[in-house]
């Protein structure tokens, strides 16, 4: 535990006094607060008023009060889409994150050609919600694709991995996993903040570089990867572009890619039921909100903060 | 959270509170319909007058629509027009927020799918009532695919017929001939696709599964005295019919005629010139008149237009029926309807126009443009041209576009075939599910 | 403060054998070399398509080429109703000013909620949370509709001026959590030497967190460029319209899309980005790590 108290040294000390800084922080936040109440807050309003209506874009909003909300407990496809972005957030997110956290540690150690590995690591990211990509994946997951011409030499049998409502789902998991450049540059960046002195106390008092990684480095990224954990987790559980590309918009086949935002702009856009999308809309703001708290209530035992 | 000290709460809450009740109040201002568009009426000659274009579609589309735009700036000096483009989906998304927003552009390029959905809720103009549009030289069964409720609400801007696509290179390969597509049947169709399947031995399909779009569910109900959607906007089609066409769609399956269900699916959602009829694997697939041009060039091959077959072998009784491939609309909230007609006017019955366009939107329904466009068509354009001629005394009824709500049926439709290929649900729960959920769509 | 690099690898205390030494770095090598390619491969692809005649694209898998034409680049370039440059040049300048507008916003926000103790904090912290949770598909219209009676359809203003206001809470959120990484034995020494809250914010969090708005420019630059549905919505003329927008308006799933200018252009596109990233991530390097404090 010596690298650890050297750690201690740094302390963390209480803030001096309790003094408060109203004037100097709210100044701060200026910029913050007029985009909240200009542009952020009233369309979020406008949206929650919108959820108690029956609003179809092109007439005004009619109230229903809470048909919106009780037609959801009784959508099928609704608790599909539910199911579909559940296993999507929990599948996908510990891998993508695993990944990216791997790799960010092993290019932060002086590997020669570092910066060429990271540029190329974070080209698919690059790719975005490119078009390019719908084309590619079925390329490469095609009936005729890339994959099939790879493993069927080897035995294996081939199948349209998209196309099959039990594969398609897998192959949207590992195109997020594949895009893990945003957060291993994260990392990295959280990575290059941890102090040298740090590791120099530690290799004073003799750790090894396993010992180093989970006494100093995971430590103090904490912050970092409870950040990605936090963000990763919203952004999957609003993931719509890489599906809505991929499936062409249908979130197929046989709904098996229908992620909950997607069904829910094919509700307010295709549908011209905005209303029931705006319902959809903050229940998944509910949902959001408990995980991210969960995350936030766990943090208090595993996240350190050197303040 | 530390409770917030209670004199700086109320002040927050009315914030709030009117930020609610701007946003509300802007939402319904913007959604009143009609409204405001009584005042300018641009009748003032002289006066400069800008009108907004909207179109989806793809480059080639873009710069000889911009064209057309330019040439007749020219004959109308004081009438501006500003083009706005782009692709299908952000298309629709934008058309909605910019009707929500009471921003809507003047002249739309509309969608048979989305037609009633705008008109329906007031969002279009009667175009029957609109001052220097002439539809005299449009047939009556063009212009019905978008006349309903007594009014005019899309001009039809191309002809489209539902047809199947046949690839003579790849009959030549089976060794099986064309059939006659005047007399045909369901029958002979499931013969020949299986014998070519069989014969190209895994190298290629005899025809694409159907079931990919309303057209085909549409034409199956039509050749049995049902339709998709009825007059009055209901759904028009049986459970019985619905099961037996899926019943169907299996037995082709069963026979190999139809390639396997991942291939079907993959194929259904693939941009037209990726799919299996493009790249040469089927014989013949389901698709619209006016797509011959691009699936000839996609597949490199001189592609050729046949009826679908019928239930009796008579052409005459095969549901055939001419679709608009899109209609031109005028917004209801136009400042300048009067102008935005003009244009419409123009587009549909200029030579100027026609000859730009030439059959890019579909063949053209004005009869007389048809007639002096015909020969500058491009091969498969012509022959296109030359199939809506030729069907022109075997149409059935005008086919009602899908009312509101129905727009979805698409979609719906090929997820349901994609369940009942993939063995996920039988004929008869297939047609039960699908027409619970349409008519839970139907508003 | 020195610039002075400090050596990262700190010698190795473990008994390692010289055989080991020397293999381990090799096979790190391979392993990433094998990644890379993984990861490269949809590029190269990318690449090719866009030297191959159009309708070849899906008739060809995989990334072996017989004649390159390198016509897609030209056709692509003059495609639209505008030269390609002209989309450049406008994503250009509404990533410019989202990035501007990020970069001091979010940072005094950031400053804010990570180190001034203030009354509301943890309220305004949460909503700011709140407010990355919303999707933006329902708040899109209203928000629509908030821009068009201003006047600012068919201008970058709709783009920019929230960037400015920092609504982007995501990078809001990441600095808080940078600068909670910083000591704040560093903020108590500038105070002593009698820096304020501003001079605080400016010499010391600043130029310590230049990590975090390095990565802060680079994901903007890269959303801003790649983000297709507000540019979408809110640019009209196609004199404005961005490179995202004039890039899906090759595509039409119902008749044939020019494929061989969509990828010519898709790449073209893409060079800004990879340079930026090239460029940024020298930034990303400059932690505290090396400049040595001590």
């Amino acid at each position: 535990m010596s690298a650890l108290s050297a750690l201690g040294t740094l302390g963390r000390k209480k803030p001096p006094g309790q003094k408060k800084d109203n004037v100097a922080a709210y100044l701060f936040l200026t910029p913050w607060l007029l985009g909240l109440f200009v542009i952020t807050i009233g369309p979020m309003i406008a949206s929650l008023y919108l959820a108690f209506t029956d609003y179809n874009l092109i007439q005004a909003p009619q109230w229903t009060g809470l048909e919106n909300f009780t037609r959801m407990l009784s959508d099928e496809r609704l608790h599909n889409s539910l199911k579909v972005t559940f296993t999507y957030v929990l599948v996908s997110v510990p891998i993508q994150l695993a990944v990216a956290l791997l790799l960010a540690v092993v290019l932060d150690r002086g590997v020669r050609g570092m910066a060429f590995y990271r540029s190329v690591f974070y080209l698919p990211s690059l790719l975005g919600s490119s078009v390019a990509i719908a084309i590619l994946w079925k390329q490469i997951f095609g009936t005729d694709g890339l994959l099939n011409q790879l493993i069927t030499p080897l035995g294996f049998a081939g199948k349209g991995w998209i196309s099959d409502p039990s594969t398609a789902l897998g192959t949207l998991v590992v195109l997020n996993v594949w895009t893990f450049g945003a957060p291993m540059v994260i990392f990295l960046a959280g990575l290059r903040q941890i102090p040298a002195m740090y590791y120099e106390a530690a290799s004073v008092d003799g750790a090894g570089p396993l010992r180093r990684f989970f006494s100093i480095t995971m430590p103090l990224l904490t912050p970092i990867i409870f950040f990605n954990l936090v963000l990763q987790i919203i952004h999957a559980f609003q993931s719509f572009t890489q599906a809505f590309v991929v499936s062409g918009g249908t979130g197929g086949p046989s709904d098996s890619t229908m992620f909950y935002t997607l069904y829910l702009y094919d509700r307010g856009f295709g549908n011209f039921d905005m209303g029931y999308a705006s319902a959809m809309a903050w229940f998944l703001l509910v949902i959001i909100g408990v995980f991210t708290a969960a995350n936030f209530v766990a943090s208090k035992y595993w996240v350190f903060y050197d303040d | 959270m530390r409770p917030l000290p209670r004199l700086t709460a109320p002040p927050r809450r009315r914030v709030r509170a009117l930020a609610a009740v701007a946003m509300a109040a802007a939402l319904l201002a913007t959604s009143a319909c009609g409204g405001d568009s009584g005042g300018g009426g641009g009748d003032s000659a002289g006066e400069e007058v800008t009108l907004r274009f909207n179109w989806w579609g793809s480059d080639t589309r873009h710069k000889i629509t911009q064209q057309v735009i330019d040439s007749f700036q020219k004959e109308n000096p004081n009438i501006k027009v500003k083009g706005e483009f782009g692709e299908w989906a952000g298309y629709w998304d934008k058309l909605a927020t910019t009707v929500a927003a009471n921003d809507a552009p003047d002249v739309i390029q509309m969608d048979e799918k989305y037609l009633r959905e705008y008109a329906d809720r007031g969002a279009l103009l009667d175009l029957k009532k609109a001052e220097g549009l002439d539809t005299a030289k449009f047939e009556p069964d063009t212009l019905g695919a978008g006349e309903f409720d007594g009014g005019l609400y899309g001009l039809n801007a191309g002809i489209n017929a539902f047809t199947i696509v046949a690839n003579p290179a790849v009959f030549k390969a089976a060794g099986v001939a064309i059939p006659d597509d005047t007399t045909w049947t369901w029958d002979d169709y499931a013969r020949i696709s299986a014998e070519i399947s069989r014969k190209l031995n895994g190298k290629g399909w005899g025809t694409a599964a159907y079931g990919a779009n309303d057209a085909s569910l549409n034409m199956w109900a039509r050749q049995r005295g049902e339709s998709l959607f009825t007059e009055d906007g209901k759904l028009g089609v049986s459970k019985d019919k619905l099961a037996e066409f899926y019943t169907n769609l299996l037995a082709l399956q069963a026979s190999k005629a139809t390639p396997s269900p991942e291939f079907t699916s993959q194929d259904m959602t693939a941009p037209l010139d990726q799919n299996g009829m493009a790249t040469g694997k089927l014989a013949m697939a389901f698709s619209w008149s006016n797509q011959l041009n691009a699936l000839s060039k996609a597949s490199g091959q001189q592609l050729k237009l046949l009826r679908l077959p019928s239930v009796t072998g008579k052409a005459s009784e095969n549901g055939a029926y001419y679709k608009g491939s899109m209609f031109w609309s005028i917004s209801s909230r136009s400042k300048h309807p009067k102008e935005a007609a003009k244009f419409v006017n123009y587009l549909a019955n200029s030579a100027a126009a026609g000859n730009l366009l030439l059959a890019e939107r579909g063949v053209p329904p004005n009869t007389e443009i048809r007639a002096a466009v015909t020969p500058k068509l491009q091969p498969a354009d012509a022959a296109s041209a030359a199939f809506i001629q030729a069907i022109a005394k075997e149409l059935g009824k005008p086919s009602p576009p899908p009312p509101v709500g129905g727009g979805q049926v698409e979609k719906i439709i090929q997820r349901y075939t994609t369940e009942v290929l993939f063995g996920r649900l039988s004929p008869a729960d297939a047609a039960q599910k699908f027409i619970d959920e349409i008519n839970g769509e139907l508003k | 403060m020195t610039t002075e690099t400090l050596p990262r690898s700190v010698p190795a205390t473990r008994a390692t054998t010289p055989v080991w030494r020397r293999v381990r770095p090799a096979l790190t090598h391979v392993a990433l070399a094998a990644a890379a390619v993984v990861m490269l491969y949809p590029v190269i692809w990318m690449v090719v398509s866009s030297l191959r005649p159009g309708n070849e694209i899906f008739r060809e898998p995989g990334i072996l080429v017989r004649d390159l034409r390198i016509e897609n680049y030209r056709l692509g370039w003059n495609a639209l109703t505008e030269p390609f440059t002209r989309y450049l040049l406008n994503s250009a300048a509404v990533v410019l000013g989202a990035i501007v507008g990020n970069l001091v916003s979010c940072s005094m926000a950031a400053y804010a909620f990570a180190r001034l103790n203030f009354t509301g904090k943890k309220f305004w912290f949460a909503i700011m949370l709140v407010t990355i949770m919303l999707p933006i598909h329902v708040v899109i219209v209203p928000q629509y509709i908030l821009f068009s009676q201003a006047g600012w359809i068919n201008t970058f203003l709709p783009l920019i001026v929230p960037k400015l206001l920092a609504t982007d809470a995501f990078f809001v959120f990441l600095m808080v959590q940078f600068i909670r990484g910083i000591p704040r034995e560093l903020d108590e020494a500038a105070r002593i030497d009698g820096c304020g809250k501003g001079g605080v914010f400016l010499r010391v969090i600043l130029p310590l967190m230049v990590p975090a708005l390095a990565t802060t420019t680079i994901f903007t630059f890269i959303w801003t460029w790649n983000d297709f549905f507000s540019q979408l919505i809110y640019l009209t003329d196609p004199k404005m319209y961005t490179v995202p927008v004039a890039l899906r308006a090759f595509v039409d799933a119902t008749a044939s899309t020019s494929w061989g200018s969509l990828f010519a252009m898709s790449v073209v596109s893409l060079v800004p980005v990879f340079l930026a990233f090239l460029l940024g991530q020298r930034f990303l390097i400059k932690g505290i790590a090396t400049t040595g404090i001590k």
